[in-house]
């Protein structure tokens, strides 16, 4: 099997998914999920080259400058701001997680062929798009802190990005712009919500959320 | 013939010229001068000549398990292409990866016997310590040659690395491969070589009690044993490259070399630049490199 730039490309944000959930530090889960969008967006720009068209470049520097650089810059402000550095897991251990990561690559492997678009290529990035919804949802559910849940999202956003960027040429470069910025609306009303919330119970755990305040 | 020969003179020069490296590499960013780089041949020499002095309560095990152990380290050094010297047809069967990695692991548990002979406290404590880490690396190491095994149709170490590999999983086991090696070598994150602090040491702590004689055949060993791992791991990373395993003999053998020595200055950088993890983190560490390995084989599987 030949694989291409697209489809390695594609593999890579997949790996870094999983090594995403195998992380604790705030500071370096929101490192790997830059990496992991500088990753989509190069695809996006390779895309650009291979169809010869502008739209895809304009959304690659448009996805590098918001959904790469700007809103991982605003987690950790985030983070350093409310002084939470580590998240340690609900009820699995990071370590443990990593693990549940590597099955949801084996799901997405083996559903790639019933997911991908029968007129287009790049089947594999069918399946490594699933693979980081899957894990997008997974970080959402095993995690403590409502800060990594907003990270756990936003791999999962960029599952769809994937899924639509690869499987169905993009959409019109007007709604990727207009989801792009909902994302970063999104997540600056989070960081506010969770802002407000450390400012009412003094944590942002979200599990004693339950719990009625004392 | 001549290709036994290379073999021979690789496995008496390079794996303490290797240590040397890697010795002068973090003198060097801890901006102190050094000892030589020939410094681990000179102190063999003075090991070699000096007398030993043996616990009361050590039998033979104690005497006979760095000979053995050095026996092991020597005859994998022999079969494996860590330097990227290829076998003749003949003994290509004595280099399957499973025989290779459990020879290995007997070597290592020889060593944790000879520990627990002496009745030293800290060897107990150290070998109990490296059981364990054994333990977590192994899935780390049989899974990822396992990987690059499928990937290859071969068994054999020889004929697995002069086959042509994908690209992604050559990437993914040779990470995996440093990441596992430097726990196995009881190397920086998971084990300082250098400290003097008995309570953390694990496997210092194990040869606490051998000098002399006895004591230069371990160092030997570890540093033949670190540089079989360091070479696995260079040279599954150079597969990354399609046309390495056609190149011809000469550059194939250089670029080795080359990357061997190359990945110990990296982990000398990395050892100056890491801190030692709680030893209750080293768990966590050691999944990294076994989520690696998996990658990797489902990517093998994947395309096979």
């Amino acid at each position: 099997m030949q694989l291409s730039s697209i489809d390695i490309a594609a593999a890579c944000a997949a790996f870094s998914a999983i090594w995403l959930c195998g992380l604790s530090r705030l500071p370096s889960m929101c490192t790997v999920l830059a990496v992991q969008t500088l990753l989509l967006a190069a695809i996006a720009g390779m895309l650009g080259f291979t169809h010869h068209d502008v739209q895809y470049l304009v959304l690659a520097g448009v996805v590098l400058a918001v959904k790469a650089i700007a809103i991982p810059l605003f987690l950790v402000w985030t983070a350093r701001r409310l002084a939470v550095h580590r998240d340690i897991g609900m009820y699995l251990h990071p370590s443990l997680v990593l693990f549940c990561g590597c099955i949801m690559l084996a799901v997405g492997f083996f559903l790639a062929p019933q997911l991908a678009a029968r007129t287009l290529g790049n089947p594999g990035a069918a399946g490594m798009a699933l693979t980081l919804l899957l894990i997008g949802m997974l970080v959402m559910i095993t995690r403590r802190l409502a800060l990594s849940q907003v990270i756990g999202f936003l791999v999962l956003e960029n599952g769809v990005f994937l899924y639509g960027l690869t499987q169905s040429h993009g959409m019109p470069l007007i709604f990727e712009m207009g989801v792009i910025f909902d994302v970063l609306v999104g997540v600056m009303i989070a960081g506010l919500v969770i802002f407000r919330l450390n400012r009412s119970f003094e944590h942002i755990d979200v599990t004693a959320l339950r719990g009625l305040r004392h | 013939m001549s290709c036994w020969l290379l073999q021979l003179i690789n496995i008496c020069i390079i794996p303490l010229l290797l240590m040397g490296v890697i010795r002068k590499t973090k003198a060097l960013l801890q901006t102190r001068y050094g000892a030589p780089v020939l410094q681990p041949f000179y102190d063999l020499a003075k090991l070699l000549r000096k007398s030993e002095t043996i616990s009361g309560t050590a039998s033979w095990v104690f005497i006979w398990s760095p000979r053995v152990g050095l026996m092991i380290a020597v005859l994998t050094a022999v079969c494996v292409p860590w330097a990227g010297l290829v076998l003749p047809e003949g003994w290509r069967g004595a280099s399957n990866f499973l025989f290779v990695l459990y020879l290995l692991a007997l070597g290592k548990f020889l060593t944790m016997l000879a520990a627990m002979d002496t009745g030293s406290a800290f060897g107990g404590l150290g070998a109990s310590r490296e059981a364990t880490i054994s333990l977590l690396v192994e899935p780390a190491l049989v899974i990822g040659l396992g990987a690059f095994a499928l990937q290859t149709g071969q068994m054999d170490l020889t004929a697995m690395y002069a086959a042509p590999a994908s690209p992604i999983v050559a990437a993914l086991v040779g990470c995996a491969l440093i990441i596992a090696a430097l726990a196995e070598l009881s190397r920086m994150p998971v084990d300082d070589p250098t400290t003097h602090l008995e309570l953390t040491m694990v496997h210092e702590a194990m040869i606490l009690e051998n000098s002399g004689r006895n004591l230069a055949l371990i160092e030997y060993a570890g540093a033949l044993r670190a540089c079989l791992y360091f070479g696995l791991a260079a040279q599954t990373l150079l597969h990354v490259w399609p046309g390495f395993a056609t190149l011809a003999f000469g550059w194939h053998y250089a670029l080795s070399l080359g990357a061997l020595f190359l990945l110990g200055i990296a982990v000398a950088v990395a050892e100056g630049i890491l801190v030692k993890l709680k030893w209750r983190a080293v768990p966590n560490y050691l999944a990294f490199a076994t989520a690696l390995s998996l990658l990797a084989a489902l990517v093998a599987a994947a395309q096979g």
